[in-house]
């Protein structure tokens, strides 16, 4: 038996580890070392959290992966709701439509935003026809249009982990808090809420790791002038042709991402036994 | 307001968020002036002529679709064994097998697009396309390990005990009994696989090199330079090929719930 579990997992295993683990290490250790003596240096590490321009780009990053994940939380908790409530027939189709935006080429799904809020786009032609502006105000390249692109696209994984979540309360118990004379609001923050808790910390998760992770988005709507982690590691790499530079950025990102979901697994209660 | 109605509402604020982007894209791809506005002048469909005589499009195109299931294929080729020895037998280190395999959804896109990019640069001397398959399998195996372990621990142990008892061994079961019954799952996960390929982004950026790109990173250069509404056409024909692909997946197989 040994042997037919080597056979099956030790291919992967090696593949995995070539080519992902290893760089990975790899990456690791350049952003330790000196580019041109080799030597082992924090210098890298000391760069990043002492210039003001990553410090700024490090916090407005955490900043807007905050805020993108609340705003996320208070769109899909109600509307998560009334998908899980759902005949199941309709309810195939209506999740089909909230995971398309993570299903689409994300250049295609982000240039809407880009006709939206261009200097010629929706926003800025309705505003000068009605006169309450003069001349085109900018809107992409601003904190305002990251969070736009950013909640389109992870919109979707909040209201999966939460309908997850809510299929298993029964309706019985809602029924139950009713007949005890809970009205509408208060069945559902004491009752829904605090039953579908896992599904929350899951999709806050996965939401905030995403926001501060994309490249796309910010890419397209933050652009050079509004820099988050993720864009500030492509010009290190590709523009200022600083590699130990991309690669600090680099670990900075998987560590505070992986760090938020040590965090939250740690934090959470133990799931219970019995369901 | 009755809290019912609150609730309506609400869902009806998150399709508009989710999908009234879309419509915009669409109504942009038909106007007829060259610089990109909303609402657009005119009709046209220039636009979408644009597309198909853009040689770049046409080349990425097919770049995309061969990456896209080339490395489907390799990673189901790699991760159904995995899955299968996750579901059938309890063996030490199964946990950090299981692990290590959901790692590449962990690690964000552009940390392994870099990595990988360094580390062939210095100790593996493939052409660009051999470079982004190998990127694109690895990133693609979280989801073919995931799903079909899903679809095995489905699948009723009864059956593959009964082809056994009747003297079938453990591959011919595999072959003639498991994977005829797991046929949806390796259908979802090659889905999932395809369309992550077909969309990704980070990993791309970073490995593809000079005369060959996948299609969402010539849509991104082709952004620096013009402002007409190609893209827009482009984006409106990948936007219905995602819905098509969703809606019969999703009819089919249950896509949502594998996500």
């Amino acid at each position: 038996m040994r042997r037919t579990i080597t056979i099956l997992v030790l291919p992967a295993l090696l593949f995995i580890f070539i080519f992902f683990v290893l760089p990975l290490l790899f990456l690791l250790a350049q952003s330790f070392q000196d580019p041109e003596t080799g030597q082992l240096t924090l210098a890298g590490y000391a760069e990043f959290f002492q210039k003001e321009t990553s410090q700024i780009i490090y916090v407005r990053t955490l900043r807007l992966g905050l805020t993108i994940t609340l705003i996320n939380i208070v769109l899909a908790y109600p509307a998560s709701y009334v998908l899980a409530r759902l005949p199941a027939k309709r309810r195939t189709l209506a999740m089909s439509l909230v995971i398309l935006p993570l299903m689409t080429n994300p250049v295609a799904r982000t240039y809407a935003w880009l006709i939206i809020l261009g200097r010629t786009g929706l926003i800025n032609n309705v505003l000068l026809s009605t006169g309450l502006i003069e001349s085109p105000e900018r809107l992409i390249y601003t904190e305002g249009a990251i969070i736009l692109g950013l909640t389109q696209l992870l919109l979707p994984l909040m209201i999966l982990s939460l309908v997850s979540a809510m299929e298993n309360i029964p309706k019985d118990v809602e029924e139950a808090a009713r007949s005890l004379g809970a009205n509408g609001i208060t069945t559902f923050l004491r009752v829904i809420v605090p039953l579908s808790a896992d599904g929350l910390v899951l999709g806050a998760t996965l939401v905030f790791t995403g926001s501060i992770t994309a490249y796309v988005t910010p890419v397209i709507l933050g652009g050079n002038r509004m820099l988050m982690l993720s864009t500030l590691l492509r010009q290190r790499a590709m523009m200022a042709f600083d590699e130990q530079g991309a690669t600090v950025v680099a670990v900075v990102m998987i560590v505070t991402a992986l760090a938020v979901n040590l965090l939250v697994r740690m934090l959470r209660p133990k799931p219970t036994a019995q369901r | 307001m009755k809290i019912s109605r609150w609730y309506t509402l609400s869902l009806g604020i998150v399709y508009f968020f989710l999908l009234g982007p879309f419509l915009i894209i669409f109504a942009a791809s038909f106007g007829a002036e060259s610089t990109l506005s909303f609402p657009p002048r005119g009709f046209s469909l220039d636009w979408f002529a644009n597309v198909f005589a853009n040689e770049q499009f046409i080349r990425s195109f097919w770049t995309s679709l061969q990456l896209g299931l080339i490395a489907t294929i390799l990673s189901l080729i790699f991760g159904v064994p995995v899955a299968y020895a996750l579901t059938h037998f309890d063996f030490p280190g199964a946990g950090f097998v299981e692990t290590l395999f959901s790692l590449p959804i962990l690690v964000p896109g552009l940390v392994i697009g870099l990595s990988m990019l360094n580390f062939f640069v210095l100790f593996g001397k493939f052409d660009v396309l051999t470079g982004l398959m190998i990127g694109h399998t690895a990133i693609l195996f979280p989801y073919s390990v995931r799903v079909v372990s899903v679809a095995l621990r489905n699948l009723d142990p009864a059956v593959e005990e009964a082809a056994v008892n009747l003297g079938a061994n453990r591959l011919r079961t595999f072959l003639l009994i498991v994977l005829p019954n797991i046929r949806a799952g390796i259908a979802a996960a090659f889905i999932l696989g395809f369309i992550t390929s077909f969309n990704n982004v980070p990993v791309s950026v970073f490995l593809s090199g000079p005369g060959v790109n996948t299609l969402p990173i010539a849509m991104l250069s082709y952004m620096e330079y013009y402002f007409d509404p190609t893209i827009a056409a482009l984006s409106t024909i990948l936007i219905i090929f995602s819905i098509v692909l969703v809606q019969a997946a999703e009819r089919l197989l249950g896509l949502s719930q594998f996500v």
